[in-house]
């Protein structure tokens, strides 16, 4: 299908009352995956990279568990509703869609978190094939790739001033069903060639070898401690529990949180286990290449960059594993 | 009504408030109709306590229904407990405002007491709550109030002259000078907050200020927080006035090997142990003058790496010498001024440059650093200083109708992840620990909603006001693009127009916040 045609479908996806996300110029020089109100609003084409990933599509960055009010000497607790509005991703790249699948099994370990699931299934992802990077991109060091297909319940493929459209899933093929191409996968790719960069068992491997190595001080000396790394990460889940209001009611609610941060791990006795910054360095690098494959036995990352594009002082996971790889040698 | 709510509230007020024995400040007003109402309406607005009070049956004068136990207010107070909502509706339906009053001690609450023991009748409306002095009310108590279901907020204190610390209401005059102009710039309604000065002989004056107030708000109706601000009318160009021309344009390779000699000279003396300056993806920390190479100097450099003496594993690494264009070097200068760097212990490599095309550049007139240890080119010549407007940008944006302009800010701050890196960045956001992460009490919601979003930014800004020193770091590094500047630049404003300060240019002048001048404006103070 055309551009004009693919808008076409979105401007009725909106009209049946479905939330739509996709890449939305906010203003000039910041594309952020954003509600559409219109589907003139969608970027197509060119390298578009929102500064954000579509993770808060199915974990919000801010989301009430539940609300409490007091009534003279009784306590009512009421659950958020229930359902899940339907809502589509268009214009993901697959680094954003193949995030979905490794947070799956956090949402769903020694907890099943029903909220994150209610939407998920409300969720359907269109993803976009690259054909396009740039230098802070890798998903090919993490076994991912341009035309990734995991996580997506369709894609298409630009070619020839045109979308081919892959349907990947039923929930992908339910919303192109009576396109032309629908279903079709031969089609000369455009799609970009990323060069793998590193490999991720040789950071395990060094990070399960060098705790204590001055290396992550080293190289966090410009870490400026922000968040902003993990809030545009894809696949960066870890969040913070509050609880707002008064005697009378309130809600208690789930924020995102940043291991970067040093309150993250402040105990109350002011003791803090990862007291400097390069400490936090370590955790963010060890739990994306050591600790999460541990445990669901894959890497806590899909290359998207966003990390490094967004970072105040140029760091990054590309950044800092690009410097054990070349450090690795020489220590080992 | 509900009792419990009210119970909470009173005994929140009376740690909060109304401490003090005989505090018939409002209770004396309404005791003609109402004597078992007395005591105190002080309700905890939650400044400090985080509770929003309910008050215990402070009469009932506006709807008209007198009696003892008439606390038509409290009822309505109950269900405005996470602030959402606005307006409390009395029996007969009519809307109550709901008046907070943060007076000081020593003044307005006496003079709200002679209006009690005077028997003069005002509405029942205030919740009066009492600081020792106007010059210890945080801005971030006013927000508070709001959040917490506020309609309208009164701060009142000694007249000129009277204060009994001497001064406190003077410095409160000058912070709220600029508090109001950020406001403003924020598109807030200005007549939902008011500043009188009272005095503890002018019972009658704080009558007709309640009276007045209570009045007013009422015509204005309930304070409804962002309200009907989801669709902003058209992002102003405001902000996105780019420089236009290409960045560093100067000979940009000359400078960068005259910058590597002169770290190589530092380390190699001895002089300095680290040299902390530009990399080729981001800051670089050079400790030996082998690697002096990894320095760069181009049209990229343009973080403000002041930022980095505040940190604690730079400083491990022992004497600086740091890397600053013109702009930066104002923070050093303010830093210094709040004793927070000690230039004997910071070796200062000025960069004269050309612009880095960020829209700052374009009014920029410090594009040769001035205090530096030693500047590159050496003997650079004289400072080139451009012509724009630097506040055309907030110009413009105060010249859209104010319910516009609180749209555009809604829009700019729903779109925060309170990922903080504005702060990070910061070179003059050194506390240790953060108002933002306090929690005991909560000062500041830590959701990244509307109302913690808006709170966050508020506090962010007030407290740089007249010490920002407009490097616009927040802006650059923000990842969902708010224009912070804009709310720095507002400040900045206020600071130079009415103080004749602008932080960071001169080594002696006195900052405004901290002092005052008999002279300071107060046509905004009744």
């Amino acid at each position: 299908m055309t551009r004009e045609q693919l808008r076409q479908l979105v401007a009725e996806w909106l009209a049946a009352g479905k939330a739509v996300i996709g890449p939305v110029r906010v203003k000039p020089g910041t594309v952020l995956y954003t509600r559409l109100a219109s589907a003139d609003a969608l970027l197509l084409g060119g390298w578009v990279r929102p500064a954000n990933s579509i993770k808060e599509a199915v974990f919000p960055r801010h989301e009430v568990l539940y609300s409490y009010r007091v009534e003279g000497n009784g306590i009512e607790l009421v659950d958020p509703a229930e359902e899940a509005r339907e809502q589509i991703v268009i214009g993901a790249h697959p680094c954003d869609a193949a995030a979905w699948p490794i947070l799956d099994k956090l949402f769903d370990w020694d907890y099943r978190d029903e909220q994150y699931h209610r939407r998920r299934a409300a969720t359907t992802v269109v993803t976009m094939a690259c054909t396009e990077h740039d230098e802070h991109c890798f998903c090919t060091s993490v076994g991912l790739g341009p035309e990734a297909e995991r996580g997506s319940d369709a894609m298409l493929v630009e070619g020839g001033g045109e979308f081919q459209v892959r349907t990947l899933t039923e929930k992908g093929g339910a919303l192109f069903a009576g396109c032309a191409s629908a279903g079709g996968t031969a089609c000369a790719t455009t799609a970009t060639t990323v060069a793998a960069l590193f490999d991720p068992q040789r950071v395990a491997g060094f990070a399960r070898e060098h705790f204590d190595d001055p290396f992550w001080r080293q190289h966090a000396l410009a870490c400026l401690g922000c968040g902003a790394c993990a809030y545009t990460c894809p696949v960066c889940h870890c969040f913070d529990i509050v609880d707002e209001g008064n005697a009378r009611g309130g809600v208690r609610a789930r924020n995102w949180d940043a291991c970067q941060f040093p309150m993250f791990t402040l105990h109350a006795s002011g003791h803090n286990p990862r007291h400097a910054q390069g400490d936090r360095q370590r955790q963010r690098i060890y739990h994306k290449f050591y600790l999460y494959p541990e445990k669901f036995g894959e890497i806590l990352c899909t290359g998207c960059g966003n990390c490094a594009r967004n970072c105040p002082a140029g760091l990054g996971v590309l950044p800092l594993v690009s410097e054990i790889r070349d450090a690795e040698p020489v220590q080992a | 009504m509900s009792g419990g709510a009210g119970t909470s509230g009173s005994s929140a007020a009376a740690s909060l408030a109304a401490g003090a024995s005989g505090s018939a400040a409002s209770g004396g007003a309404t005791s003609e109709r109402g004597p078992g109402s007395g005591a105190t309406s002080g309700a905890g607005v939650g400044g400090a306590t985080g509770t929003s009070g309910a008050r215990t049956g402070s009469g009932s004068v506006a709807s008209g229904g007198a009696g003892a136990s008439g606390s038509t207010g409290s009822g309505a107070g109950a269900n405005r407990g996470t602030g959402t909502s606005g307006g409390a509706v009395s029996e007969n339906g009519a809307f109550e405002p709901k008046i907070v009053a943060f007076v000081c001690n020593w003044c307005t609450y006496l003079g709200a007491d002679l209006a009690g023991t005077a028997r003069l009748e005002y509405p029942p409306n205030v919740r009066i709550l009492r600081l020792p002095c106007t010059g210890r009310i945080d801005t971030n108590l006013v927000v508070k109030a709001f959040e917490t279901g506020a309609d309208a907020v009164l701060v009142s204190g000694c007249h000129p002259g009277d204060c009994h610390y001497t001064a406190g209401n003077y410095h409160a005059r000058r912070r709220w000078m600029l508090f109001r102009h950020l406001l403003e710039v924020v598109g807030f309604d200005m007549r939902r907050i008011q500043f009188t000065w009272i005095s503890a002989a002018e019972g009658r004056k704080f009558q007709q200020v309640i009276t007045d107030i209570t009045e007013q708000t009422r015509a204005l109706g309930p304070y409804r927080p962002y309200d009907g601000a989801a669709q902003p009318a058209g992002l102003p160009d405001a902000g996105a006035v780019a420089d236009g021309r290409e960045p560093a344009s100067t000979p940009a390779a000359a400078a960068e090997t005259a910058l590597r000699e002169t770290a190589a000279r530092l380390l190699s003396a001895g002089t300095v142990k680290v040299v902390i300056g530009y990399g080729a993806n981001g800051p670089v920390f050079v400790t030996s003058a082998a690697d002096v190479s990894r320095l760069v100097w181009n049209g990229r450099s343009r973080a403000n790496l002041t930022t980095y003496l505040k940190r604690p594993e730079v400083r491990a690494l022992g004497r600086p010498a740091i890397v600053v264009k013109g702009c930066d070097e104002r923070a050093l200068v303010v830093l210094e001024k709040e004793s927070q760097v000690d230039r004997k212990d910071v070796h200062v490599i000025g960069m004269a440059c050309a612009g880095m095309g960020q829209p700052k550049c374009a009014a920029c007139d410090t594009l040769q650093p001035r205090f530096a240890d030693e500047t590159i080119p050496a003997g650079a010549g004289p400072e080139e200083t451009r012509g724009a407007d630097r506040y055309a940008a907030v110009e413009s944006l105060l010249r859209m109708p104010p319910d516009e302009r609180l749209a555009f800010w809604t829009a700019e701050f729903d779109r925060c992840l309170k990922c903080y890196a504005c702060r990070q960045v910061c070179p003059l956001c050194y506390c240790e620990r953060c108002l933002a992460d306090k929690n005991r009490p909560q000062a500041i919601d830590t959701s990244p909603h509307r109302k913690g979003n808006f709170a966050w930014h508020l506090s962010r800004a007030i407290h740089l006001a007249g010490r920002c020193v407009g490097c616009d770091e927040c802006t650059r590094v923000c990842p969902a693009g708010i224009d912070l500047r804009l709310l720095n630049l507002a400040l900045a404003q206020t600071a130079e127009t009415e103080f004749g300060y602008r932080a960071g240019m001169d080594r002696a002048a006195e900052p405004p916040v901290g002092a005052y001048s008999l002279q300071d404006k107060e046509e905004f103070i009744r």
